[in-house]
């Protein structure tokens, strides 16, 4: 599976603001309405905290919550 | 329904402003009302399941943007919009003709008999005040059949270089269907849509509904709309005795030809302008009837359960469904899974309706592919959704006397007045039994609103 690398943010050093370990590429899964998304961003390697950054945010994933909300 | 909900209505003689109650009857609901001149009115509005109980999308009321009259002698008489108005408008229509090729026996803009048509620069300006009024939102160029207008790309141009959502041609098809090149003009215009008067998949409905055998010409225009790259909606008008045993059958039609084919808009018939003869409760097709058919007819590829009140339009006026087709040719239900039923904010439901309304009803662009080292199971969807997203619903439109006011105010579809008003789809079309429109001026007859007695 590729790592999506546009999902991780533009620019420095990130690490997890609850354990404080630096983040690592990975995998999550977003769950809504009965759908599940998997998804390459940047994830914390011992608590699996997840960077969902702010252009994703408000871009696809915002996108595809429309569509599933529906109209 | 633990009592009757009062609303208000007119009476289908004189409209005249009355109250009214939706009353229910085991499972039917009936829109009564009581004119004290000329008495007891009742029509059947909800016909079994799902029930009328459950069928609820309640919304906060927005107000228009752009008021262009002012409360006076109240809805449904001041429309423009006015102030009272509850939602923002997704959809306009410009009507750019009274002409028509065609002289259906059943027709709500009662066209074919006025020869003279505005001119381009009229057109032009109504469309600029249609999108200073009601903003981007899907343009719908209307009739009369706009086709039968030779500077018909000029119009499609101009709407389409400013910004509306959509620009879309509401057509009998005739046109697209004897010259072969004219779907290649109108897409190079600016063309995105088109809704498509198709009301079976032979002629016999044809015959009874358009005065005419259609079924080859639908075809043909079908085939040269795809071919073009034109988005088509299939839009039956649904007549009890008639055509109601069709729609399995058009949808089917519609997936065979899908993605050209993007969806199908069924509409209830609704008694206003030419039509045969006042309606009785056999004479309609309510939604949850409509609903129940399509399951039936389609052997329960698409379900009663599928379909959903819309988060635009008042609940009562229509249902909808999405979908992606499979490679196998199944349906895949998309959205609808939203368990939060508090009300919504009007203009956010109007919002969300013009933009799916655009994603879903254009043609997928040609040559769209997903780049594989660039994709995740989001972009996946986003793809999968603009490609094979195929849509059915149902709008039931309101006459004389299922006209339910507390609906009308919720209105979202909207035609544009020749003098720049913005009215309720059904209020600009709403003729008395006797012929009497309400706002339309027919055959040079005057409307009731722009006579100097107001009903109260």
């Amino acid at each position: 599976m590729q790592i999506n690398q546009q999902f991780n943010p533009s620019k420095g050093s990130w690490q997890c603001a609850r354990c404080r370990t630096p983040l690592e590429p990975g995998h999550v899964a977003l769950n809504y309405l009965e759908n599940s998304f998997r998804v390459g961003v940047l994830v914390c390697p011992r608590c699996r905290q997840a960077l969902i950054p702010e252009d994703m945010a408000t871009g696809k994933m915002l996108e595809v919550e429309k569509l599933l909300e529906d109209k | 329904m633990d009592q009757n909900e009062h609303t208000q209505s007119l009476c289908p003689i004189c409209l005249n402003r009355i109250p009214a109650r939706r009353v229910l009857d085991g499972s039917s609901v009936y829109l009564e009302k009581q004119c004290p001149v000329h008495g007891d009115f009742s029509t059947v509005i909800w016909r079994g399941e799902p029930a009328f109980s459950k069928w609820k999308r309640p919304k906060w009321p927005s107000r228009p943007p752009v008021c262009k009259t002012e409360i006076n002698a109240g809805c449904p008489f001041d429309c423009g919009l006015c102030p009272d108005h509850a939602q923002h408008t997704c959809t306009t229509l410009v009507e750019v003709t009274r002409r028509c090729n065609l002289n259906c026996p059943v027709c709500f803009a009662k066209s074919g008999n006025e020869v003279v048509d505005p001119d381009l620069n009229t057109i032009r300006e109504q469309i600029l005040s249609i999108r200073q009024s009601a903003g981007a939102c899907t343009l719908q160029i209307s009739g009369g059949e706009p086709t039968v207008r030779d500077d018909l790309p000029e119009i499609v141009s101009f709407a389409a270089g400013q910004g509306f959502a959509l620009v879309q041609l509401n057509t009998n098809g005739l046109r697209f269907a004897e010259e072969p090149q004219y779907a290649e003009t109108l897409e190079q215009a600016g063309l995105e849509s088109v809704f498509l008067q198709f009301d079976a998949v032979c002629d016999p409905p044809y015959e009874r509904l358009r005065g005419r055998p259609l079924w080859e010409k639908k075809k043909q225009a079908v085939t040269a709309l795809a071919r073009a790259g034109i988005g088509v909606v299939l839009v039956p008008t649904l007549v009890p005795g008639v055509n109601t045993e069709e729609a399995g059958a058009i949808i089917r039609f519609a997936l065979s030809r899908h993605p050209a084919v993007r969806g199908v808009h069924f509409q209830p018939v609704s008694y206003f302008g030419r039509y045969p003869h006042t309606p009785a409760d056999e004479d309609r097709l309510t939604l949850p009837e409509l609903m129940c058919a399509i399951e039936l007819q389609t052997q329960g590829l698409i379900c009663t359960a599928d379909f959903m009140p819309p988060g635009c339009e008042h609940a009562l006026c229509s249902f909808h469904a999405a979908f992606q087709v499979t490679e196998s040719g199944m349906l895949k239900r998309v959205g609808g899974g939203c368990c939060n039923t508090a009300p919504i904010e009007a203009a956010a439901g109007a919002r969300q309706n013009v933009l799916l309304t655009g994603q879903r009803w254009r043609h997928p662009p040609a040559g769209t592919q997903l780049k594989i080292n660039e994709t995740d199971d989001l972009d996946r969807f986003l793809y999968e959704t603009r490609t094979r997203s195929f849509t059915v619903s149902a709008m039931v439109f309101q006459d004389a006397w299922s006209l339910d006011l507390e609906r009308l105010r919720g209105c979202c579809i909207h035609v544009s007045a020749p003098d720049g008003r913005l009215i309720p789809f059904c209020a600009y079309n709403i003729t008395a039994s006797e012929g009497q429109p309400l706002y339309r001026r027919i055959n040079g007859q005057k409307p009731l609103t722009a006579q100097s007695k107001m009903a109260p």
